[in-house]
């Protein structure tokens, strides 16, 4: 089924919106001129988030409150009555939270978002953001109609992510629902700009100060990462203009625009080295790719040598790196599809990679130096 | 091409073998004994009485024994010693009210080498002392041997030694691994019998000088630069892994080899580790008392290739190939 946007005022009602993709999707739905927005935010009352336009109505919530979303009555029955889409981008992606608290938020959280979209009577499109790694320790290619998990999980998110799917999909017979897989955001491939550091750059700053000694992965496997901007164009587009209730999108690089894990080493030492010319004397080695299972010998080891820094690192790149172990390629065909006629793809990975590195190293990742 | 090899090798360990329980008992270790026996550690040797210098003569008495060699054949002595402390005599205090401190001021030049050339007779030996490379002081050693034995024609046999003793009351814990004392001598020659040196290689990375502020990061540079060394001597070689027959290995944690095994991709059982227990970490003598003890065991053929490898501050990492 497509429906298209009616002459009528929209109103868009966007989860999650200061988060990393959410504020460039406020910032695009903004400038529409048959749109108002409204943003839930966790947050004071009282304090305005800087990083959204003017115009923007923005109301705190939590998803976690159950169906009222943590909103007044009020306020509830308002957007209730006036909301047309939900653009639903409310996650907690911390790859390592315990899974009942992933769960309150990536679970619970979109339950509520269901419920409260069941009361809308005007509703046309309901936007559910996920992640390509519900595909979790699958490995080959995984397609937009796979439901993943089968293998089991690499984290507390990616779990937590996939039941989340489960609960959206049954809700697909009541509600005019997409799910969109993002791939891992980095940044922004024009200015470089990391608006949200994730446990990526968490691992590159370990690299940076030479405390990661060796990832779990193969020298060849393919790294699948994109830019917040490609992510904002093309959800976008695939909302707005080719909603289809039902399908399940990924926005990813796919296999022709990722780099491999080891180009990926290489361009950040190059960086590394390009933008710090003095982080060259401290002789740090590029990280030793390994298999998953001296990798975990070597965490194992410093966990019982209990060595405080060490352990912390090794749990920082452990977060994500375990997903590097279970080599796999998303096959985007439907988005491709879509997006390609309107000239939108994710650019690659090693054209915008090394401003992303450049930002994390100026701003000493988003903390004073 | 000209074959320079190790003809021969001794070594020699302290008596005193105290466990880790006694070890911690004594306040000797960083963190609890388990981990330590977690990490594959049993025993340390422990000098009581012996200098660096007692420990070195009575290696390379033995090696000159063992070998029939006279002393008179040795035409230059090279003494490896990875404690600075190993470097230098032990000095006696200046006297009392000394105003000048000239005996303090003599004894920086009171040179182990020079004794040892003295004690030994070893009246042809021309002498050098090697150090600041830590536990790769002695491939240096091993490396400047073949390096004055192909380029000086006069030069026949070249004696490598190398001696560490831990200062009394110095904790014999090091990054998880277990210290000992100990010694290893040998016997470098043109035209060597066994032990062929295929190929060496060594990378210092001086930036980690400062080894007690960057303990986290000398660990973390550990793996992937020993990785590269290892595999840039075996191409060096012209072999791959697959044509080595042992690992002789520098005697730290069984746990730290168990992880460099897996990032080259050996096997664990080309790793001589059975001295990791019951010797514990000679600091710059290790791979020479594994490579005397797996050849007394018999482990060794004519034609073996074997790959050894050690790591040492400053920092240092150092691997050769050697045919036996």
């Amino acid at each position: 089924m497509t429906t298209s946007p009616g002459p009528a005022q929209r109103t868009i009602l966007v989860t999650g919106g200061t988060g990393t993709l959410g504020r460039e999707l406020v910032a695009r739905f903004a400038r529409s001129r048959d749109a108002s927005v409204v943003v839930l935010a966790r947050g004071s009352a009282h304090r305005r988030p800087a990083v959204l336009p003017h115009g923007v109505r923005v109301l705190v919530s939590d998803v976690r409150h159950g169906s009222m979303l943590g909103l007044s009555e009020t306020d509830r029955a308002m957007l209730r009555d006036s909301v047309t889409d939900i653009v639903h981008c409310a996650a907690d992606t911390t790859f390592n939270r315990p899974l009942a608290d992933a769960r309150a938020t990536n679970v619970t959280g979109t339950e509520a978002v269901l419920a409260f979209a069941k009361d809308c009577p005007r509703l046309q499109r309901l936007a559910c953001f996920s992640t390509v790694y519900v595909a979790g320790r699958a490995t080959g290619c995984f397609t937009e109609q796979d439901v993943g998990g089968a293998d089991g999980f690499v984290n507390s998110y990616e779990q937590s992510k996939a039941e989340m799917e489960a609960v959206v999909r049954d809700a697909m017979g009541e509600l005019p629902i997409a799910i969109y897989r993002l791939s891992t955001i980095i940044g922004d491939a024009r200015s470089g700009e990391v608006s949200g550091f994730n446990a990526i750059h968490h691992a590159l700053r370990l690299l940076y100060q030479g405390l990661a000694p060796m990832v779990p992965g193969r020298e060849s496997g393919l790294v699948d990462l994109i830019p917040v901007d490609f992510a904002a164009d093309a959800s976008r587009y695939l909302i707005e203009r080719e909603f289809i209730a039902g399908a399940t999108y990924h926005l990813c690089a796919g296999a022709a625009k990722s780099a491999t894990l080891g180009a990926l080493l290489d361009a950040t030492m190059a960086a590394f080295e390009r933008y710090r010319p003095a982080w060259r004397k401290r002789s740090i080695a590029r990280p030793a790719i390994v298999e998953l299972e001296t990798y975990e010998l070597f965490v194992r080891s410093v966990e019982e040598a209990g060595n405080q820094v060490l352990l912390q690192a090794t749990r920082a790149v452990q977060a994500f790196a375990y997903q590097l172990a279970y080599p796999k390629v998303f096959d985007a065909r439907r988005a491709d599809g879509v997006l390609a006629p309107a000239g939108i793809s994710a650019p690659n990975v090693l054209d915008y990679y090394d401003r992303i590195v450049r930002w994390c190293i100026e701003t000493n990742w988003g903390t004073p130096a | 091409m000209t074959r320079v090899g190790i003809d021969a090798l001794t070594y020699y360990l302290p008596a005193s073998a105290p466990t880790l329980a006694e070890l911690e008992q004594r306040g000797a270790l960083r963190g609890p004994a388990s981990t330590l026996a977690g990490f594959g550690f049993d025993r340390a040797r422990v000098a009581e009485s012996e200098s660096h210098v007692d420990m070195a003569m009575r290696a390379v008495r033995a090696l000159l024994d063992e070998t029939n060699t006279s002393s008179d054949e040795i035409d230059l002595l090279l003494y490896a010693g990875a404690l600075t402390s190993s470097s230098t005599m032990e000095c006696a205090p200046a006297p009392a009210g000394a105003v000048l401190q000239m005996r303090d001021l003599m004894d920086f030049f009171k040179y182990p080498v020079s004794q040892l050339q003295s004690e030994l007779d070893l009246a042809n030996a021309s002498v050098a002392g090697i150090d600041q490379q830590g536990c790769a002081a002695i491939f240096s050693g091993v490396r400047l041997a073949r390096a004055t034995l192909l380029a000086e024609p006069d030069v026949r046999t070249v004696l490598c030694v190398s001696a560490d003793r831990l200062p009394h009351g110095t904790p014999r814990e090091v990054v998880y691994n277990l210290v000992s004392d100990g010694a290893c001598a040998m016997l470098v020659r043109r035209g060597a019998a066994r032990n062929r040196i295929v190929a060496m290689h060594q990378v210092t990375k001086g930036a980690f000088w400062d080894a007690g502020s960057l303990e986290n990061e000398i660990i973390a540079a550990y793996f992937p630069t020993a990785r590269t060394v290892i595999e840039d001597t075996l191409r060096k070689a012209g072999v791959t892994l697959n044509d080595i027959r042992w690992v002789i290995p520098h005697n730290v944690s069984l746990r730290s080899w168990e992880i460099l095994l897996g990032l080259i991709g050996c096997p664990r059982e080309k790793l001589f580790s059975a001295n990791i227990a019951r010797v514990g970490h000679t600091i710059a003598a290790d791979n020479f008392i594994n490579l005397r003890d797996a050849t007394d065991a018999g482990l060794l053929h004519p034609g073996d290739l074997l790959l050894l490898f050690t790591f040492g501050y400053g920092l240092n990492w150092s691997c050769m190939v050697l045919e036996h």
